[in-house]
């Protein structure tokens, strides 16, 4: 049947999947630490009809061959690791991470996930543990007693005991940094897990070496940019009705061969 | 047998391909340096003796169209586009140097640099990362990061951006420009990159929707004739019947 037909249904596909990625990153546009998807597209390989320097007939040679796409595929979907906005939250346990860098959350099965929402509670326990509950690494236990709790830009964690003078010191909170964070899985949740295009989890100490150091009572908002957005659905879905257009245009074709000859 | 069936027939398949190639096109609208094919048709008269009455279409390889795509800002370090004529360096599949406009670049975990999976070349060979801080890359293709630890910049290279002349270049089955007469093109210094930025595919949705419209309907006459064609070898089998 007609090759224009697979062409334009690839051309479909892709507009498909991006549509999706744009409807997702505008579901999230209020998750904090969310970093936006971007697909990238890329043209097929191209199909050689004709061997250019093939022979036309006993003299003549043919000038140029023939080869035509076959569409356009999808490359994969990036993670985009810009900084999303920041908001000041009053919360002593909210974090923001300013710069590179990820928290390391222990996942129940015993892995560590990684993820930029510095959004922590203190569970029964009195653990920093992040909204669903998970604990962050390395533990830090909140005393029962602590008036407040205070965190460096650097991560070392200081609690206000009720009836002392001096604070005491909970532990100090690491970042990981990856060479190639857009490498990272993203497993929902606002978790990435470490994959073999990211490397290996480098930790440190928030503030130095690449890692950027902390801000307490502070959350990073999602990095999606509404206005983008919207203009990026316009032209995906007139995209789609374009490459549509070419799938009815070509039925139209096919059926005119039927019904005439 | 009447010959010009064979002629529209020819017209009928070139519309075919050229259907795909504007098809291609358009499902490449979004498709980052993404450069747009155009179809060719050569006539070509049949040598022979007898009268010169039979004239074939004959299919050409798709030129393309050079024109540069608007750039569209994104803000990703990693993202460059080229401002005017030139291209960037990769290595294709079969290690050979190929050209492209895409300039999605990512690290991978080994620090080499990549555009869509293929190493990039600098002017002396591909481009090496180690973890750095922030990456930049400068407006005539040098790459340059604040390495772990900071304080200082640290200079990796400079992506080898080429100019060759357009006439001189072919898409290759796998979508990447390569020199037809074979070698490499030299660097050429004046090529101006757009750090921040990607250029987006060059097809013109309008044209190529409109094409595939008026190709539709080119279609239509193709089949008209050969429907024609057969209706005078219908008529000249009655004369020769007698009916």
């Amino acid at each position: 049947m007609q090759a224009a037909l697979w062409v334009a249904k690839t051309g479909l596909a892709a507009q498909d999947a991006k549509m999706a990625t744009i409807s997702n990153n505008l579901a999230n546009v209020n998750t904090t630490g969310f970093k936006r998807d971007r697909v990238a597209f890329e043209d097929l390989f191209y199909q050689v009809e004709r061997q250019p320097g093939a022979q036309q007939d006993q003299q003549n040679q043919l000038p140029s061959g023939v080869q035509v796409g076959n569409g356009v595929r999808i490359v994969g979907t990036q993670k985009v690791f810009t900084e999303g906005g920041f908001e000041n939250t009053g919360q002593d346990l909210d974090l923001a991470i300013v710069g590179r860098g990820f928290f390391q959350i222990e996942l129940p099965s015993g892995e560590t996930a990684y993820t930029r929402n510095g959004q922590f509670n203190r569970n029964s326990e009195g653990l920093m543990v992040n909204s669903d509950g998970l604990p962050l690494v390395p533990q830090i236990q909140i005393p029962e007693n602590a008036l407040a709790v205070s965190i460096g830009t650097d991560g070392t964690v200081t609690a206000q005991i009720a009836g002392d003078a001096q604070p005491q010191e909970l532990g100090q909170i690491t970042t990981v940094n990856f060479t190639n964070p857009a490498g990272l899985e993203a497993m929902g949740g606002n978790l990435f897990k470490q994959t073999a295009a990211s490397g290996q989890p480098q930790e440190g100490v928030p503030g130095t070496e690449a890692l950027g150091s902390l801000k307490q009572q502070t959350l990073e908002g999602s990095n999606v940019s509404v206005v983008e957005e919207m203009v990026n659905m316009i032209a995906t879905q007139r995209a789609y009705e374009m490459n549509a257009k070419v799938v009815s245009s070509t039925d139209q074709m096919l059926k005119f061969i039927n019904q005439s000859v | 047998m009447e010959r010009f069936l064979y002629t529209a027939m020819g017209g009928a398949l070139h519309t075919l391909t050229a259907q795909r190639i504007h098809a291609n096109n358009l499902a490449n609208a979004g498709t980052t340096g993404f450069r747009a094919d155009l179809e060719q048709v050569a006539a070509y008269q049949v040598q022979g003796p007898g009268f010169a009455s039979n004239v074939l279409a004959q299919e050409q390889d798709p030129t393309t169209d050079f024109t540069p795509g608007h750039l569209e800002t994104t803000g990703r370090d990693l993202d460059v586009a080229i401002r005017g004529a030139g291209f960037l360096s990769v290595q294709a599949a079969n290690g050979k140097e190929a050209y492209t406009r895409a300039g999605n670049l990512q690290v991978d975990a080994d620090g080499q640099l990549l555009a869509d999976g293929r190493p990039v070349l600098g002017v002396g060979g591909p481009i090496q990362v180690p973890d750095y801080q922030s990456i930049t890359l400068g407006q005539d293709g040098t790459v340059s990061v604040v390495p772990v630890g900071g304080n200082a910049t640290l200079q990796l290279g400079q992506l080898k951006l080429v100019n060759p002349a357009i006439q001189g270049l072919a898409k290759g089955e796998d979508g990447l420009f390569h020199l037809k007469a074979g070698g490499q093109a030299p660097q050429d210094p004046n090529v101006v990159l757009e750090p921040g930025h990607l250029e987006a595919s060059n097809v013109n949705a309008v044209d190529e929707m409109v094409n595939t419209l008026s190709l539709s309907r080119t279609f239509e006459v193709q089949i008209r004739m050969m429907k024609t064609a057969d209706e005078l070898s219908a008529a000249g089998s009655r004369l020769v019947r007698g009916a």
